[in-house]
């Protein structure tokens, strides 16, 4: 079954023509990366950034390449030249003042060489929050540079907590946490280091993900019998069902415009991908094979990128789960992520970049994918077990 | 012309003081209501520890899950589940029946704990769990206990009893637990 609200939402958002959700013609640029004299830590993170954008392929000193990087690093600051090799064109030559933080430095300087070559706006100065497990029974909320590092756990409460999501201006994290035994979904404000309550009916508060105008969240709440999909306003109260089935919903995502949210409802059976609008109505189905598909993610690319909105899935395909991507036009499944258990895609906001957790030797870990490529790295790692990324966006 | 200037500008003024204090008006006597905030009750600290914020949602009540509870008494009327799956089987509902048989004639109250195994997703597991520990809720409601009694909560995968990674640990770990609180 077409569902017209996504086709219509991802024709809106790129007015592309093409029925590829992915460039198959996709190539990379070529760049050499000269040690910037003074600042070997801004030229190590700089070429990590470029590495991570899966725009590059980084060449070694003396190697040919189609863009070269070099620059200086002093006390004053970071100058730094892109020259395009061909036509011996400096494309970019700027300097930043630094604050003494390098990593910050580069990760500016790597951005604008994204945004210089390639056109499209870079992920190096994004945050991702997640789930971080010092020990068994233990998660608390932490949140971490895109690239794996300065990682800082939020929360010591030695409970259990989850699911978290960031508002769309990067200020607060809406999560679950059992703060008194119970899941409750409640809001972090990381400039002032309060929380509050969103959520804390009786039965399951979870899976609150902010509107693209960070003015409602929805979430699950199954204070009225079993887990059902709700909104509310972002500053509390406003409750609104928008389900009503015996079966269980959970984990919603917005599309990008706001006006629909995709998320998960077992009411058949196994549990599978549905739409709904945001004021409720007839559901839609999505998903029908395979038998299990869970905790959708809609990308927000911006304006003008390209690539079109996408919808990741997790699966489960002969008891292995797998990352993938729903295509709405033939309704199949098109996996990403499959060796050892890969679940919780989340989204860059440059919508060709994915976040996930696998799980190999029973120990779960983050690792960053580019759906141009399906190359994927695996993020630092951090002793302990790491889950339930969620993707801040630009702000 | 005077006259229509006049009426302009004390129009505009209205409007104007309407607008400043008239809204607030407007929404205390017909604006939706608010819920009342929650009057007592600790809040969640800061993030890292210390003093806190407020709820303005009223949760009705809850048991204090810090206070005595007996895992003892139904550790043997644990119910299991199949592999996605919240129903109660028949091979359980005799455990449902010393349930409800145990909490005749007393004012116990319940906490059912809905737990999953370890495959799969955090969030989804969440729902599942609730579904189980609803399920069997229902099904003591069904045996005549009243409804009041009991409150659920879903760990989802989160508190495993059985560590091990294999069919015979996930077994074990798909289950409700019926802890008692209060008298």
């Amino acid at each position: 079954m077409k569902n017209w609200f996504w086709l219509a939402i991802c024709l809106v958002a790129t007015g592309a023509q093409a029925q590829v959700d992915i460039k198959k013609n996709f190539v990379k640029k070529s760049v050499v990366v000269t040690s910037f004299t003074g600042g070997a830590n801004v030229s190590d993170v700089l070429k990590n950034d470029l590495r991570l954008s899966g725009s590059f392929d980084i060449k070694a000193a003396g190697e040919p390449a189609e863009y070269s990087v070099s620059g200086s690093a002093d006390a004053a600051g970071v100058k730094c030249f892109v020259t395009q090799t061909a036509t011996k064109a400096v494309v970019l030559g700027r300097a930043y003042a630094t604050t003494g933080n390098a990593r910050a430095t580069a990760h500016i300087i790597a951005d604008d060489i994204v945004q210089t070559v390639t056109g499209q706006r870079g992920i190096a100065q994004t945050k991702i929050a997640f789930i971080y497990s010092p020990k068994r029974g233990v998660k608390e909320l932490a949140v971490m540079d895109y690239d794996g590092f300065n990682v800082r756990v939020l929360t010591h409460d030695g409970r259990i907590s989850g699911h978290p999501r960031w508002s769309p201006d990067g200020r607060k994290i809406a999560y679950t946490s059992y703060w008194k035994g119970f899941p409750d979904v409640l809001e972090a404000d990381l400039a002032t280091n309060q929380r509050r309550v969103l959520a804390n009916f009786p039965g399951v508060n979870s899976g609150a993900d902010y509107s693209p105008d960070g003015q409602t969240i929805a979430l699950t709440l199954s204070k009225d019998g079993n887990p059902e999909l709700y909104t509310m306003n972002a500053g509390g109260g406003g409750l609104r069902r928008l389900t009503y089935t015996k079966g269980a919903e959970s984990s919603p995502t917005w599309s990008p415009d706001g006006q629909t949210i995709a998320y998960v409802s077992d009411d058949r059976g196994s549990p599978q991908i549905y739409t709904v609008n945001r004021s409720g109505g007839e559901p839609t189905r999505l998903t029908v094979s395979p038998a299990y598909n869970t905790e959708p993610a809609w990308s927000h690319p911006p304006a003008g990128a390209d690539v079109k909105p996408m919808l990741a899935v997790t699966s489960r395909v002969g008891g292995n789960f797998q990352v993938g991507v729903y295509d709405p036009g033939t309704q199949a499944i098109t996996p990403k992520a499959a060796e050892g258990d890969c679940t919780d895609p989340t989204w860059a906001p440059d919508g060709h970049h994915l976040v996930f957790a696998k799980i190999h030797g029973y120990q779960s870990r983050l690792y960053l994918l580019d759906v141009r490529t399906n190359e994927q790295v695996e993020l630092p790692a951090i002793a302990g077990e790491s889950s339930e990324p969620a993707w801040g966006s630009w702000h | 012309m005077r006259n229509r200037f006049t009426v302009q500008v004390v129009a505009l003024t209205l409007i104007a003081s309407f607008s400043l204090t008239g809204c607030s008006w407007w929404h205390k006597h017909f604006g939706p209501k608010t819920p009342a905030n929650q009057t007592g009750g600790a809040q969640p600290g800061p993030l890292g520890g210390g003093t806190s914020v407020s709820t303005d949602i009223q949760p009705g009540e809850r048991p204090d899950l810090n206070g005595p509870m007996d895992r003892t008494q139904f550790a043997a009327q644990v119910v299991y589940f199949d592999l996605d799956s919240a129903k109660i089987k028949s091979s359980e509902s005799s455990k449902i029946e010393a349930i409800a048989t145990a909490l005749k004639g007393n004012a116990k109250k319940l906490v059912i704990e809905g737990h999953t195994d370890e495959r799969g997703t955090a969030e989804y597991n969440r729902a599942l769990g609730e579904k189980r520990a609803a399920a069997a809720r229902d099904a003591l409601v069904a045996a005549g206990v009243a409804a009041d009694r009991m409150t659920t909560v879903s760990f989802g995968k989160d508190k495993p009893v059985e560590p091990l990674h294999n069919a015979a640990a996930w077994s074990k770990n798909r289950r409700a637990e019926f802890v008692v609180t209060g008298q």
